[in-house]
């Protein structure tokens, strides 16, 4: 990448975390910056952990009473499950009386610099070490985004009339054949990894699906986080099956076409027999690191309530059971979607890869 | 429902994989027992990130060189994967503190509201060490994927030049890069789904703020600073390490 890009690149990034840091004008709920801030133990005796009480002042930065000083009381205890420990310095929301003159209450800390920060260290690596695959990976990620919020707006708006399951299903193919074309192109290769991605998605979902039906009676379905706001739970426990492993079955599909494909190109008279060899060991690498990915990046969203269980005596078993059986399911029925995407997409992309060859002599 | 599911599994494996298929059910299984026995010793009240790094480091070990053996290769991917995990490290402990990310939002009410919540042992802390835990599967993968494509490239090329060698190194990862981060964005899409339909009626500004959206948002944006972090440090150590002579 040239110098001067970088250059550019690096300017924009400043601009955006320091811009991020004076947005009070954005915002219309009056936020407050803290100045001053006085510790106190609070004795409760009854409870092992301390209590604090934070004797805060501040200056309101928006709105009407801009530039006002103004105190508040927070209280938090070392925990922190519910309620936050604010730092000196930090931004916070409050709510105002309607005079202007006291708190009534703290909503919530500003924490959008941080989401920034991450977010312009994040395009900015891809962007520096990747080069122009970085970029194209990003146009494929903001086109997923977009995707995404469109879809959920969408399901907001209309969620009586609209299954979510079927939403998502629809969703979630073009999911796949966008970012596959985004990143690879038009080619036989792109083609057969969007084939065998939609026959493994619809394939492994339907074995999930078949399965939850006929043994998941005994599934706490309630237990699942947001699941009380949704009309059809269970389409909803569906659609993050259906999602969780979705990544992972069209990466799976688009290593084995691509390398599948370059075996073909580097020797046109491969045989159907060699090529099945060679992309079943190609696959053996895969499977592997894979199902641990979706292990550590998914089942590992239960550790604070399953811990929290066990910190209220609850043993071990019995958390677990409650409030990790569902991840697990999640997790485990990708697992098999991804070991089920191996068989396929070999076949697919032997398949379409070779017949074209035909074709073409 | 789950054990069905653990033994269909094992079985696909055995299928695709033969010798190979159930090694890799068994290093499934024993990061899955990792991770229960880190929520237990958590539970006993061992420090929170002290015990998330041991994890990541066991983790590491199991997934490399169990699974691909003992090599140059190897080590350079392990070196990588410890590196990534130390600057992951250092940010998220700059931002958790500051950004108040541990504990529960409103959603969880219900459930977290049948317990005490006097349970002394900084719900931030445990943020940050689930944070490491998570990064720490997708960072192995892509270490051990771009070491042994360099390893790959050096067979083929046996006088290639340490800077050649990295670039190559690079190139590859700026491959993998596109497919890893497909994968992680839909691995943890799920719960941005259900986020937004519970807080439906929440302002915009107040969502961008508030915790529980700034801890799924965090653990998405880490997970992929992470992947492209360990790109450059893998292909610099495998190019240093893999042409050293014997």
């Amino acid at each position: 990448m040239k110098k001067k890009n970088i250059i550019i690149l690096l300017v924009i990034s400043i601009v955006c975390i320091i811009f991020v840091y004076h947005d009070y004008f954005l915002y219309k709920t009056p936020i407050v910056k803290v100045t001053n801030i006085d510790n106190k133990i609070e004795k409760i005796e009854s409870n092992k952990e301390k209590h604090y009480i934070q004797n805060i002042t501040g200056t309101i930065m928006n709105g009407k009473y801009k530039g006002n000083k103004i105190g508040m009381v927070n209280h938090y205890s070392t925990s922190l499950i519910y309620g936050d420990k604010i730092e000196k310095n930090s931004d916070v929301f409050v709510k105002l009386t309607s005079d202007g003159n006291k708190i009534s209450s703290i909503e919530s800390i500003k924490r959008d610099k941080y989401i920034v920060i991450l977010f312009v260290i994040f395009i900015d690596l891809i962007i520096l070490i990747a080069g122009k695959k970085g970029i194209k990976t990003l146009v494929s990620f903001f086109s997923n985004v977009a995707i995404t919020i469109f879809a959920i707006v969408l399901f907001n708006n209309n969620y009586e009339k609209i299954n979510i399951l079927l939403l998502y299903l629809i969703i979630s193919i073009i999911f796949i054949v966008l970012s596959l074309f985004i990143t690879n192109g038009k080619s036989k290769k792109t083609l057969s990894a969007i084939i065998s991605s939609i026959v493994a998605l619809l394939l492994s979902f339907s074995l999930s699906f078949i399965l939850v039906k006929i043994f998941g009676k005994t599934l706490n379905i309630w237990g699942m986080e947001y699941i009380d706001v949704v009309h059809d739970y269970h389409n909803f426990f569906y659609v993050c099956i259906l999602l969780c492993g979705l990544g992972a079955i069209m990466d799976i599909a688009i290593t084995i076409s691509s390398s599948l494909n370059e075996l073909i190109e580097k020797n046109a008279k491969i045989s159907k027999k060699d090529l099945l060899k060679s992309g079943k060991v190609i696959s053996k690498d895969i499977v592997g690191t894979m199902i641990n990915v979706m292990l550590f990046t998914c089942y590992t969203s239960v550790i604070p309530t399953v811990l929290l269980a066990i910190k209220n005596n609850m043993p071990v078993a019995t958390a677990l059971n409650f409030y990790a059986d569902l991840e697990l399911t999640i997790v485990l029925c990708n697992c098999v979607g991804i070991a089920l995407t191996i068989p396929v997409s070999l076949y697919i992309s032997i398949l379409i890869l070779n017949n074209r060859k035909v074709v073409k002599k | 429902m789950n054990k069905i599911l653990w033994i269909i599994l094992f079985f696909l494996l055995l299928l695709i994989g033969k010798s190979r298929g159930v090694k890799t059910f068994f290093s499934f299984l024993l990061s899955m027992i990792l991770i229960i026995i880190y929520i237990i010793l958590m539970g006993l009240g061992l420090n929170a990130i002290i015990l998330a790094l041991i994890i990541c480091i066991l983790a590491s070990i199991i997934s490399i060189f169990f699974l691909n053996g003992y090599s140059k290769k190897t080590i350079s991917a392990f070196l990588g994967v410890m590196a990534v995990l130390v600057i992951v490290f250092i940010i998220l402990y700059i931002i958790g503190n500051r950004a108040s990310i541990g504990g529960f939002g409103d959603e969880s009410l219900e459930t977290i509201g049948a317990f005490s919540y006097d349970i002394n042992y900084s719900m931030v802390k445990v943020m940050i060490g689930m944070y490491l835990v998570s990064v720490i599967g997708t960072i192995i993968d892509t270490s051990i994927s771009v070491s042994s494509a360099m390893n790959e490239v050096l067979e083929n090329n046996p006088k290639i030049k340490k800077d050649e060698l990295y670039k190559s190194g690079m190139n590859i990862g700026a491959d993998i890069l596109s497919t890893t981060i497909n994968t992680l964005y839909f691995a943890l899409i799920s719960t941005f789904i259900g986020f937004f339909m519970w807080h439906r009626f929440m302002s915009i500004e107040l969502i961008i703020n508030y915790k529980v959206f700034a801890q799924d948002i965090i653990l998405l944006l880490i997970t992929f600073i992470g992947s492209i972090l360990i790109i450059p440090i893998t292909s610099y150590i495998s190019s240093r390490l893999l042409l050293k002579k014997k």
